[in-house]
């Protein structure tokens, strides 16, 4: 009974009612512009599926046909037969097996060798140890377009090319330097009691590694791994310098080399779509499942860089 | 000038045939099995370092240490160290992708003069600008490089023709910059807004927040296929939202990305859409960062809502600021995979990354590319500095005095 006569009481006051319209009025306005921006994030995104989904006649229709009559979801194999068409071979699951080897075997090197060069910056003094971390932290600077010819020419060289030995070899020595620094903060942040204790149980630093530090700096372990698919799986550059067989194409370099087979006048934009939804699929699927990882991955050099 | 094809793009070492299809086990298991090998080899060195230090005398830590680093090392020597020496000698020759060896050049700096010559010519005002007048720089190998022109201007009864050499490199650098001058700011701008509005006690943040950032999780080449598709000319969905403005006005859709006033600002609302959500997440977090007994002191003291943004919320939001401004700086100077998926105009609609890895791998300028990588490099390293320069009149750091250098707190 007091606190409704006390709400009775405030609605009464003068100033108490204005300043409760006036937050009234600012979160219409809030939820209003978040609503915009919402939509505007969707629309572009349910076209894509919506234009997935449309038989070819009704692409261009006009005012656009947002729900598809009828559910086209053959489009989604039929894209790939005709890719299959045009590189006999080329089959949907042939581009899996090739995406999938690819990225799983850089991913894990990627991971792996992070971890154990981040390890050695964390727990062991070294001379030079800061100043080799400020060049390992520099070459992020580095720009792609210096590497790229002379490396082409490297494994050319060595008679590797066509062949996905530049995509995955290379990810053994750790070359992504934000996946160390990452890693690096949370191996930090493990007090030094935890290997000292181990050390006098009789582990060797191998084993230290994989049964105390691995388990330890398991949500980063796992956040540069999800960074890490994420990157390769998306990778354009590597396969189109490196691979020349239309075969062995991942999944990205097929739909680039379907999108430049067609026609000008006929860009097939249900097969385009159903295919850019294949490929953003699987990260989406990742991303729902271990969002926080994903955060987790973008928040680390921005709070603690 | 489409010289941008399809069968030019697979061509590299086999004289424009595909080699064939070693099928596809064949393909797998040769790199798996050097896969595994190179992980063993790098197991070796590490072991071989180790007890090489200890044998010289090392302390364990040192040695352990130093050994569990070697394979970046390693790595960084052999792909990164040596492939930037190599680009340089690169620069300084003349190198078909077809041919085996670099050739030398008569001139050693040829490349480098290609790139950078630019000169004014002057010509009557009703006369015609002929080509030939403009003149040549020289020849590499088969191709004569001769002056193009860039741009002109009348004063007088006189008309100056801007001429280069190589029109197409200047066009690119000229795109890429006005591209991250204009998609930076605003991208930076429209996160900190939709991050300030999620910031305000809103019903359902991480609902929100996971909304936004969506976007950002699209591959790139999926974005660009989508961008394209709905900047379609012809019947996309965005030409058809402007359809009654157009009738209002009377004017023929614009051409988007086919025109080429309009590629950059299409690029640049495709990477809005793309970026926003990235930045948003980040700067959230920096926002939750604040401590909220500041804003109350602050209110305590009379200070307004944007007395209060101006003189706290951008102070302690500006590490956060910095590091996506650096991150969209090196990223929208580097742009590739959008590129690829959204054919353009090689004169008015190439990035500098597409238009060097053209020149490499398509038209045979392997040195020339490297000469330009070069520069370019020099450009991006040059920016990026100045930014980092620039950092220390606007970025406050809280425990700046605590700090180490390089922000390393072992």
């Amino acid at each position: 009974m007091t606190t409704r006569a006390s709400v009775q009481k405030l609605t009464y006051d003068p100033l108490a009612r204005r300043r409760r319209i006036e937050s009234i009025v600012s979160r219409t306005v809030i939820y209003g512009l978040l609503l915009i921006g919402a939509v505007v994030i969707l629309v572009p995104f349910l076209w894509m599926v919506s234009t997935s989904l449309k038989i070819e006649k009704q692409l261009f229709e006009w005012p656009p046909r947002w729900i598809p009559d009828p559910i086209a979801f053959e489009n989604y194999w039929n894209a790939w037969e005709q890719l299959g068409s045009i590189a006999p071979g080329l089959t949907f699951w042939r581009i899996i097996g090739n995406t999938l080897f690819i990225t799983v075997l850089a991913m894990f090197a990627e991971m792996f060798s992070a971890a154990v060069v981040a390890y050695g910056f964390a727990r062991f003094r070294f001379k030079g140890r800061d100043v080799i971390f400020f060049i390992m932290l520099s070459t992020m600077m580095i720009p792609g377009v210096l590497t790229r010819v002379p490396a082409f020419l490297i494994w050319r060289e060595v008679g590797l090319l066509n062949t996905y030995d530049p995509l995955t070899l290379p990810a053994w020595t750790a070359w992504g330097p934000a996946y160390i620094f990452l890693l690096r903060q949370f191996f930090l942040t493990i007090p030094r009691e935890m290997d000292e204790a181990a050390l006098i149980d009789g582990a060797n630093p191998v084993q230290i590694f994989f049964y105390v530090m691995l388990p330890l700096v398991k949500p980063a372990f796992l956040a540069i791994g999800v960074l890490a698919f994420q990157g390769n799986w998306n990778n354009f550059e590597g396969p189109l310098i490196y691979l020349n067989t239309t075969q062995l194409f991942p999944l990205i370099l097929s739909i680039q080399f379907f999108q430049q087979s067609l026609s000008k006048e006929a860009p097939k934009w249900h097969y385009m779509m159903a295919m850019a939804t294949m490929m953003a699929a699987p990260i989406l699927v990742l991303f729902f499942m271990a969002q926080r990882y994903f955060i987790e991955g973008l928040n680390v050099g921005a709070v603690k860089g | 000038m489409q010289e941008r094809g399809a069968p030019l793009l697979y061509v590299w070492n086999q004289g424009g045939q595909t080699m064939g299809d070693p099928g596809a086990f064949n393909s797998y298991y040769p790199t798996f099995l050097r896969y595994v090998g190179t992980a063993l080899v790098l197991a070796l060195i590490i072991y071989l370092t180790y007890k090489g230090l200890r044998k010289l005398g090392v302390k364990t830590e040192a040695a352990t240490g130093f050994a569990l680093i070697t394979p970046w090392l390693v790595g960084r020597i052999l792909l990164t160290a040596f492939p930037i020496l190599l680009s340089f000698y690169l620069g300084f020759t003349e190198y078909n992708i077809l041919w085996d060896r670099p050739r030398s050049l008569e001139d050693p700096l040829f490349n480098y003069k290609r790139a950078l010559s630019i000169k004014i010519v002057t010509f009557d005002k009703d006369e015609r600008v002929s080509i030939a007048r403009l003149g040549q720089l020289g020849a590499a190998g088969p191709d004569v490089v001769r002056y193009r022109e860039l741009d002109s201007f009348v004063i007088g009864d006189k008309r100056y023709v801007i001429a280069a050499s190589d029109i197409y490199l200047l066009k690119a650098i000229w795109l890429t910059l006005r591209y991250a001058a204009l998609s930076i700011p605003l991208g930076m701008a429209g996160a900190l807004g939709v991050a300030l509005l999620l910031n305000q006690r809103v019903k359902g943040v991480g609902y929100w927040r996971t909304l936004y950032y969506l976007p950002a999780v699209l591959p790139a080449a999926a974005v660009a296929l989508l961008w394209f598709w709905l900047f379609a000319p012809n019947r996309g969905l965005i030409n058809w939202a402007l359809g009654p403005i157009y009738s209002l006005t009377g004017s023929e859709p614009l051409g988007w990305f086919t025109d080429k006033d309009l590629v950059l600002p299409s690029f640049v609302i495709m990477s809005l859409w793309g970026v926003f959500g990235a930045n948003t997440v980040i700067l959230l977090a920096g926002l939750k960062n604040i401590p909220p007994d500041l804003y109350e002191a602050a209110s305590i003291d009379g200070a307004g809502t944007l007395v209060k943004f101006r003189r706290i919320t951008i102070p302690m939001l500006s590490p956060t600021l910095f590091y996506t401004l650096i991150m969209g700086v090196i990223g929208a100077l580097q742009l590739f995979t959008e590129q690829a998926f959204i054919p353009t105009d090689r004169a008015d609609g190439w990035f500098v990354n597409w238009f060097l890895y053209n020149e490499a791998f398509n038209f045979g300028r392997m040195g020339y590319a490297s000469a330009v990588g070069w520069l370019y490099a020099v450009l991006i390293i040059a920016v990026t500095l100045i930014v980092f320069r620039s950092s220390t009149a606007w970025v406050f750091y809280e425990g700046a005095r605590e700090r180490e250098p390089g922000g390393a707190k072992a």
